[in-house]
């Protein structure tokens, strides 16, 4: 168990201030605060919300225009603020890239020695803990090139596991599995949140709804909504419906599985209230918060 | 079964002796006198198992099992171990794109087919060309879009600047012998046989101090396109001792204004439209 994932009078392990970021005349975040501390927390948004490049800055890879973060107490606008940080975090990338030449046990080898583990017994124990960790035990000795998709992503979490990080920032950490993998990943994420500090990107909204204790919701590069997944989801109370036609003035609609279409957004009169889904709250959310056709999608910038 | 103790005709290692090399306390030179005997005597092979703890026993197993479960090295990497490079090093140059042998192989072609053009045509176009190799090296060797793990270099605490140092003078190495090879192939121009060293020095510095604002392949480029420029406004003060001693100052000063800027690559920069290649995968 990695103690100390947190700064320890404060209980707080990252904390950013309007944090701002363009990429020339976009603008992908403007003016983010946002805290968070130990436990699982979920980043939510629709595409283009300004998920990936809120981690990126998290994770040390980009510096903001402007704004302050400080991550466990150090300040990353610093050099050796950055370096504290780096020994203690593990990141998973949206687009993880591999040096595919090399099999699963040497690119986790070589990740280890870049997170300046230089003592080959112990950092090749190292690599074999976190390969098991993700279930490519069997694969140790398999080149990268030769595996799925679903596998390299699981071989890249291998890596941001290594040395036992205290802050993990995860992009889209369940692209590419099976439900199956999904499920033992869910495990592994819910084990590792046990102490540390993980921050989740996904679209897949039961994640967050099994996994995480709070939940940042995206848009626009602003923070949307922050609390938990049970205040997201209750965000539709009252708002989800069900009926035999679709409803043009519903914010969303979709025919079921049952034959009878679902709705979310001002129900008429009489109409057939359902429970809400984190999901539908999300939905209800970013409908709120501007008006997209707004269901979780796939990469983001 | 009967175990030695140490007589007077034939000499083993005293029970205390070996109690302590099994708890690891023996210090050395006793401990390597005492493993240079248990290499050579089963008896005391035989009372070291009965003193050896499980533990101990089932450590060395997994030290075994460890050893054998290590990825056996590339040649690449092998042939780096095999000139004490650390093995840490090794593993972290393997990586690179520009010393796979299919890019050494395209360097190497290229230089013997402009040395024999160089043959017809003067020596004029090696020095043209030869500087550019190593800079291309380079420029495959660290970057968004070109280093796959990019972004996870970036953020590890390895020095990002030293790993693409670690890169750039084993790239640059390699090229330049792959170059001198080639330059003996030149028509019999002396020291001007060598001109291409000190502007391979230049181009690259100065496309490494141009990286982190432009990209290593805009960079490139514009350094490559500095340098046809350069070439053909003056090739022919190049290649004198004064036009050899300006590239030298050059290298230095831009050398040492890269030592000051190596914090510039510790962290990746949004760049607006930047260029970049298809990925080594």
């Amino acid at each position: 168990m990695t103690v100390d994932a947190v700064t320890p009078d404060t209980g707080v392990a990252v904390r950013a201030t309007g944090l701002t970021l363009r990429y020339g005349r976009t603008t992908a975040l403007d003016g983010v605060s946002l805290t968070f501390g130990t436990g699982v927390t979920g980043l939510l948004g629709p595409n283009g919300a300004g998920k990936t490049t809120l981690l990126r800055i998290l994770a040390t890879a980009l510096s903001p225009d402007a704004g302050q973060l400080t991550v466990f107490g150090h300040d990353l606008r610093t050099g050796p603020g950055r370096l504290a940080v780096r020994r203690r975090l593990g990141y998973l990338p949206q687009d993880p890239g591999f040096h595919s030449g090399f099999t699963v046990f040497e690119f986790v080898d070589y990740v280890a020695i870049l997170k300046e583990l230089d003592r080959r017994r112990e950092r090749h124990t190292e690599v074999r803990r976190v390969v098991a960790a993700v279930g490519l035990d069997g694969q140790r000795h398999t080149r990268i090139r030769a595996l799925s998709g679903g596998m390299r992503q699981r071989v890249a979490l291998a890596a941001a596991l290594v040395g036992d990080p205290a802050l993990l920032i995860l992009d889209e950490p369940t692209v590419g599995l099976d439900p199956e993998q999904r499920m033992r990943f869910r495990e592994l994420f819910a084990e590792l949140g046990d102490g540390r500090t993980v921050l989740l990107s996904t679209h897949q909204t039961e994640d967050v709804m099994s996994l995480c204790r709070e939940v940042v919701v995206v848009d626009h590069g602003a923070v949307r909504f922050t609390g938990s997944p049970a205040d997201l989801t209750a965000l539709a109370d009252g708002r989800v419906w069900t009926s035999a036609r679709r409803e043009p003035a519903a914010l969303a609609s979709w025919r079921t599985g049952t034959g009878l279409y679902r709705h979310v957004g001002d129900p008429p009169p009489g109409a057939e209230l359902l429970a809400p889904t984190i999901e539908d709250g999300y939905l209800t959310l970013v409908d709120l918060a501007g008006g997209h056709d707004a269901r979780p999608q796939g990469g983001d910038r | 079964m009967t175990t030695p103790e140490p007589t007077a005709r034939a000499w083993h290692v005293p029970g205390e002796d070996l109690a302590r090399y099994a708890a690891r306390t023996l210090a050395a030179p006793a401990s390597w006198s005492v493993e240079a005997h248990l290499n050579a005597c089963a008896g005391c092979r035989t009372r070291l198992t009965a003193l050896a703890g499980p533990a101990l026993v089932e450590e060395g197993w997994a030290r075994v099992d460890a050893e054998l479960d290590a990825p056996v090295p590339g040649p690449f990497e092998r042939l780096l171990l095999g000139a004490r490079v650390p093995d840490h090093t090794a593993r972290l140059l393997a990586a690179t794109p520009a010393l796979r042998l299919s890019w050494l192989g395209a360097v190497a072609l290229t230089l013997a087919m402009t040395a024999v053009t160089a043959n017809l045509a003067g020596p004029l176009v090696f020095l043209a060309v030869a500087p550019l190799l190593p800079l291309a090296g380079v420029a495959a060797s660290f970057g968004p879009g070109i280093d796959p793990t990019h972004e996870i270099t970036v953020v590890a605490p390895f020095h990002a600047f030293r790993l693409l140092m670690l890169r750039c003078v084993v790239v640059l190495s390699a090229n330049t012998v792959l170059c001198a090879g080639a330059s003996l192939a030149l028509p019999d121009v002396g020291a001007r046989a060598a001109g291409w060293f000190l502007p391979s020095l230049v181009l690259t510095v100065v496309a490494l101090l141009l990286s982190p604002r432009l990209g290593s392949v805009a960079a490139v480029s514009a350094v490559g396109a500095g340098w046809a420029a350069l070439f053909a406004g003056a090739a022919g003060a190049l290649f004198t001792a004064g036009g050899q001693a300006a590239l030298a100052g050059a290298v230095v000063l831009s050398a040492a204004v890269l030592a000051r800027r190596t914090s510039a690559f510790d962290i990746t920069r949004p760049l607006s439209g930047t260029i970049t290649i298809r990925r080594f995968r």
